[in-house]
């Protein structure tokens, strides 16, 4: 649970909730402009966007247990090698997998960047605690191993709708749980996104205007930490009364009846289909796993 | 159902007094039958219902934490990332109101859905390890509050939860370092593992003072006294009683965490038996096995593989048992 | 004899209940005290009643979830369709009985409309499910909704998509517990006409109402609920006469009945507006002739059908100080597809010291863009918004709520701290105005809450949060109040306790701007009507004049009250506003009317009791 650097936008780049800065005693003085400000409106669209999956590309098409179990390849495979031809091969076959799914420039430039910048300081550490060129090598081989297993997951998963990675999950026996989760989570996100937007609002409005950034700002950042956290206290309250009537809904609505009952589970998943050209597709992709093993045999490097 | 006495029911409708007296004060007084109402339950005891509540609840409040967390500014200082990488203090405030156990299955869920599913940013294996960190600091943290008003119970659940979390996270990772470096070149590459436990330890220290006191502690001593007594009753459940606490060792419980737990070790022993393994030139020794286990990292890492096998069984095992458990409890209703 | 003419008396009762007591788990008294209910197939059954009067524990018995689902000490015995709730599942239950929750929002759990409907079948694990969804959509007409997101939709929308899901499972009993507390009249409307639709093919329909008005149009019987047990259960037109029982439990009878029952204490009551109009013809009642209205302008002459008018302000221009003035005003998103959705489109407005304005129009007119223009929370793409002299783009929001207020619609958003004290005190002790505590207790005491003021605002009842969000715009003393929707889900008694308050409020605030879809408020409170659509301004008129005009009320879905409707039917004009002033305005051949009091403004509740 870290943070990681593959989110698809740069959210951080908005600081969305933090108190207008008081332009008091400032000679210069800029109008306000009305932005695409936090969020519920981008959340929004990240929503539709990750829901619609417009982007297509090669592995949208397929059926999603064919792309789970071809993320579970690469995920896989670095692990059974230390060759550094095999894993580069490999680091090559999930880079133009990054590339046929369109993954968005952001998305991976963050990623680019992420990797070198660890390697970077990982190669500093390193040297203070006096490692070698061998730190090098060993580093490379890290970095090829995580960053093939990292573009793979980018490759399989940014374009595949949730709902049908969580249906592929359902049908490997996920429990029912975390499909029910997915499709709650797109329900209910854009309300609550809303409603935490309308109580910090309120706490904008109401509360008194900060006299000063302080140094750095540090004023504007405990305005905002502690706006946050007393949003929550409204927030806990009104959601509370709103999963109970969540789940009795779905306590009508057969929930936990599916729970005990395989039918309704069959008939979801009836849509999933492997069809040849997912057949097709596997058996290439482990094809050319085996060409980067066969490869590694040819041209040892450093192994 | 067949002894539908419809004929003997008086209808208070069916038989309009026709003058404006009022229906109901000619309605006879009536008294509460003596004999005792069916379908009673032993106060504090969850209907599986209210462990679904609770669970979503629990979901539902940390996934959008989670998604303010992304949205709130972050500092980086070289390797050092001060950021808030959660906001600890929403589960943490859970699992002292609630049953610790099913708020603490689903805030981790809500990240995964809400943040890496919904957003586009879903990790694959890496998603489980995490779930099961997560769930293990907050159960833990959750059995040591007794009393939600006592703010020194919840200042020690909300470091412990991340504690645990980042500790085994830290782990993990360096393990997957070793793991994942060939052991012919680690004996040279000694500074490389020294240089990456220090910066895990340095993300851990920064994740203890900023996630775990500043958004952990401090929000959740004011909070969790704020919300007792008053949240509870709008989810039809009673109040925690600081006089029977849910303890680590509860009933059904206990087998879980401790499971887990075990698991947890064993990967981690593994990790170096394998290390062992692969220095002493075994080819087909233990490591080679537990290559068959995938890995996946989101970014330098919150994996390894043995972990995975670890948590993937744990999940299973507590995903199967409480189905097993809500399932039994559901017939036991009936 | 029946209330149900519709069913054969041999056939099962859709829902039987027999001596019912139900307590909640640690609850000191029984919510359901000794019920006993016969409602029969094909009836359509208004279950009317108090706040806490137990109608919607005794509908949740209907479906199971109480006892199943809310655990409790429960005695006696429910029979759907002859079998009892005691041996079936919830689950079970479903098939039987559908339930349609007041907070439907929270009743849909899945993404598309489509999921929606398909989830319990699918669950079931119904064969025929994707049929029984398309049957379902189509019997409500919502078809072309299926795939858009639940969140997309307005709240009728909604409403019918949860009522869908229920009806996918193909229930012959459906419950829906207070349709029309968060839908606009026209939306509400829509729901009744469908859920008569479904009626007349057979299905058993239960609605939870405290608007006299929809019981009278749809309901065949009715179930008056008092203190856990039902008082009476009667045919609509028997209950609907019963005025006075129904005043006691804070159903104030239809303005129809309240009109009739002025002119005759006993005797049938009609229902509808037209079957009014018809009444007081019978009776010789017409209007008297060449009477002025006795509040606001001149008669303008009735408008051309279909056609609106030229706006003109019917009162003289700059006689009071600006509050706040709207120029050129541009606003709107862009959507997905990076498409420009325009809703305020070049929007001029002039709000003068002293005015009451009510902002009316459908849903997504822009009337809560319009005031968010107006607290700075948001600024226009171009144009200017200048509130007080002071335009919204050169200080921040927080700067700017020294002279505006904005109360939001759901009275939980409004509430953010721990109790009603610290939430009315918010605003002045942060910003440190002299004399903030007593600016606290004195407002508390206005409205009524100063001994409840130190409980959390969210544990307060639907008119008391109400107020609660009045007390926090009074301390805040802005010179602009704006409310969102202030009577939305109010039972009629406590919307008419916010209308009293809002009409108080005039001499500490400057300028008051109400958007509402009540039309009952704007009739009695407002005096300056802005009718939005489409971004624009279709009319800026007083009430009277705005009732008179049937092309704009049409073209931004505006249900004028009952008695505005009565009094054109007849032909008054202007029409009247309240019960009062329509009798008064009666040809005074009338030798025993009983004239409510003309000047409370809830005046159009009947005051007519003997008692």
């Amino acid at each position: 649970m870290t943070a990681p650097p593959l989110t698809p936008v740069a959210p951080a780049a908005r600081p969305v909730t933090a108190p207008d800065p008081a332009p008091k005693g400032r000679a210069r003085r800029r109008d306000r402009k009305d932005r695409d400000t936090i969020s519920v409106e981008w959340v929004k669209l990240e929503l539709m966007r990750t829901a619609y999956a417009t982007r297509g590309g090669l592995l949208s098409k397929r059926d999603p247990r064919v792309v789970i179990w071809w993320y579970l390849l690469f995920a896989v495979v670095p692990w059974f090698t230390h060759s550094v031809t095999v894993l580069a091969s490999l680091f090559v076959l999930a880079a133009v997998a990054v590339l046929v799914s369109r993954v968005g420039p952001l998305v991976l430039g963050l990623f680019v960047i992420g990797l070198l910048a660890e390697g970077f300081y990982l190669l500093v550490a390193a040297a203070i605690f006096g490692g070698g060129t061998e730190s090098i090598v060993a580093l490379a081989e890290l970095t090829l191993k995580l960053g093939t297993i990292s573009m793979a997951s980018m490759a399989a998963f940014v374009s595949l709708d949730p709902e049908k990675l969580s249906d592929a999950l359902l049908s490997l026996r996920a429990p029912a749980l975390l499909s029910f989760a997915v499709s709650y989570g797109y329900r209910m996100l854009p309300m609550l996104m809303e409603e935490f937007h309308t109580i910090i609002d309120g706490h904008r409005l109401r509360s008194a205007p900060l006299p000063s950034k302080g140094f750095l700002g540090w004023r504007v950042v405990v305005r905002l930490g502690t706006t946050v956290v007393q949003a929550f206290y409204p927030m806990m309250l009104n959601t509370a009364k709103r999963t109970r009537t969540t789940v009795e809904a779905l306590e009508t609505k057969g929930f936990t009846f599916a729970a005990e009952n395989d039918a309704g589970r069959r008939i979801r998943l009836a849509y999933l289909k492997v069809r040849l050209g997912d057949v097709v597709f596997l058996a290439v992709s482990a094809l050319l796993v085996a060409g980067a093993f066969w490869l590694g045999t040819q041209f040892p490097v450093l192994d | 159902m067949s002894d539908t006495s419809t004929t003997s029911t008086p209808t208070p409708g069916a038989s309009p007094s026709g003058t404006s007296t009022d229906a109901g004060r000619t309605r006879p007084e009536r008294t509460r039958p003596t004999s005792p109402g069916r379908l009673r339950r032993a106060p504090n005891e969850l209907t599986s219902a209210q462990k679904l509540m609770v669970f979503v609840f629990s979901m539902t409040l940390f996934g959008l934490a989670n998604i303010v967390t992304e949205v709130l500014p972050e500092i980086t200082i070289g390797p050092v990332e001060i950021s808030v990488s959660y906001l600890v203090f929403v589960p943490v405030v859970m699992v002292s109101l609630f049953h610790p156990l099913y708020a603490a299955l689903g805030a981790p869920l809500g990240e995964i859905v809400f943040v890496d599913l919904l957003m586009g940013d879903f990790s694959g294996i890496g998603e489980i390890e995490g779930y099961v960190q997560l769930f293990l600091g907050l159960y833990v943290a959750g059995c040591l509050v007794r009393d939600p008003r006592n703010r020194r119970q919840l200042a020690v659940a909300a470091i412990v939860a991340v504690l645990i979390d980042k500790f085994l996270s830290a782990t993990v990772d360096i393990a997957k370092v070793l793991v994942g470096i060939d052991p012919d070149s680690l004996g040279e590459a000694d500074g490389l593992v020294q240089g990456f436990i220090a910066l895990e330890a340095i993300d851990l220290l920064v994740a203890l003072v900023v996630t775990g006191i500043l958004f952990g502690a401090l929000p959740a001593m004011w909070l969790a006294p704020r919300l007792y007594g008053k949240i509870e009753p709008l989810m039809g459940m009673e109040p925690r009683d600081p006089a029977n606490p849910p303890t680590l060792g509860g009933r059904r419980a206990a087998p879980f965490i401790l499971l887990a737990v075990a698991l947890t070790l064993l990967a981690a022993l593994f990790a170096f038996v394998e290390q062992l393994d692969e220095f002493n030139g075994r080819e087909d020794g233990v490591s080679t096995w537990g290559a068959f286990e995938p890995e996946f990292l989101e970014e330098y890492g919150t994996g390894f593989l043995w972990v995975s096998v670890a948590a993937v069984v744990a999940v299973l095992v507590v995903a199967v048992l409480v189905t097993r458990a809500v399932v039994r409890r559901r017939g036991a209703d009936r | 004899m029946t209330p149900v003419p519709a069913a054969p008396a041999s056939e099962v009762p859709a829902i039987e209940v027999e001596d019912l007591w139900f307590r909640y788990p640690g609850a000191a008294d029984d919510t359901l005290r000794g019920v006993d209910l016969r409602i029969e197939q094909g009836d359509f059954v208004a279950v009317v009643g108090g706040n806490g009067s137990g109608k919607t524990t005794l509908c949740k018995t209907f479906n199971g979830l109480v006892p199943h689902f809310w655990s409790g000490d429960l005695v006696g015995s429910v029979r759907i369709l002859g079998e009892d709730t005691q041996d079936l599942t919830v689950a079970a239950l479903s098939h039987r009985i559908g339930y349609v929750y007041q907070d439907f929002a929270a009743q849909l759990v899945r993404p598309t409309v489509r999921d929606e409907v398909t989830f319990a079948p699918v669950n079931f694990g119904l064969d025929d499910w994707s049929e029984r969804a398309d049957t379902a959509l189509a019997a409500l007409d919502i078809t072309e909704l299926a795939d858009r997101f639940t969140w997309q939709l307005s709240g009728g929308q909604q409403h019918l998509t949860a009522l869908a899901s229920v009806m996918a499972l193909r229930p012959r009993v459906i419950v829906v517990d207070e349709p029309v507390a968060e839908l606009d009249p026209a939306r509400a409307t829509e729901i009744y006409e469908r859920l008569a639709q479904l009626n007349r093919e057979g299905t058993t329909v239960v609605v939870i109402e405290h608007h006299a008005e929809f019981v009278a149009r749809y309901a065949r019987s009715v179930v008056l609920m008092a203190d856990g047990a039902p008082r009476w259960h009667l045919p609509v037109a028997d209950a609907l006469a019963r005025t006075s029982d129904l005043d006691d439990a804070g159903i104030p009878a239809p303005q129809v009945v309240a009109v009739a029952r002025a002119l005759e204490q006993d005797g049938p009551v009609p229902l509808t507006v037209p079957d009014a109009a018809r009444w007081l013809d019978e009776r010789g009642h017409r209007p008297a002739r060449a009477r002025q209205a006795p509040t606001g302008p001149a008669p303008t002459g009735q408008a051309p059908a279909g056609q609106v008018p030229a706006t003109t302000r019917p009162r003289g221009q700059g006689e009071a100080a600006v509050a706040a003035r709207l120029s050129g005003v541009v606003h709107g998103y862009r959507s997905v597809s990076g498409a420009w959705n325009p809703v305020l489109d070049g929007l001029d407005l002039t709000l003068r010291e002293g005015e009451r304005v009510a902002l009316v129009g459908s849903n997504g007119a822009g009337k809560s863009t319009l005031l968010r223009l107006l607290t700075g929370l948001k600024v226009p793409r171009s144009g200017d918004v200048v509130v007080g002299g002071t335009n919204t783009k050169t200080v921040s929001a927080s700067q700017l709520s020294d002279q505006v207020c904005y109360l939001y619609q759901r009275p939980e958003q409004m509430f953010v701290k721990d109790s009603v004290r610290a939430d009315v005190g918010y605003f002045p002790v942060d910003r440190k105005r002299s004399g903030a505590d007593e600016l606290v207790e004195r407002v508390l005491d206005r409205v009524r809450l100063a001994e409840l003021a130190d409980r959390d605002g969210r544990l307060l009842s639907g008119g008391q949060q109400r107020r609660a969000t009045l007390a926090i715009g009074l301390a805040m003393q802005p010179a602009l109040l704006l409310l969102d929707e202030p009577t939305s889900s109010l039972d009629v008694r406590s919307r008419d306790d916010v209308i009293e308050m809002l009409a108080a409020l005039a001499e500490h605030i400057r300028c008051v701007v109400v958007a509402t879809h009540d039309m009952h408020l704007v009739a009695e409170w407002a005096d300056r009507v802005i009718v939005l659509d489409g971004g624009r301004i279709i009319e800026d008129t007083d009430p009277a004049t705005l009732f008179s005009r049937p092309g704009v009320l049409t073209r931004a879905r505006l249900v004028p009250p009952q008695v505005a409707q009565l009094g054109a039917t007849i032909g008054m004009l202007p029409p009247p506003l309240s019960v009062a002033e329509l009798l008064a305005r009666l040809a005074p051949n009338l030798p025993d009317a009983h004239l409510p009091d003309a000047h409370l403004p809830d005046a159009h509740r009947t005051r007519t009791d003997a008692r």
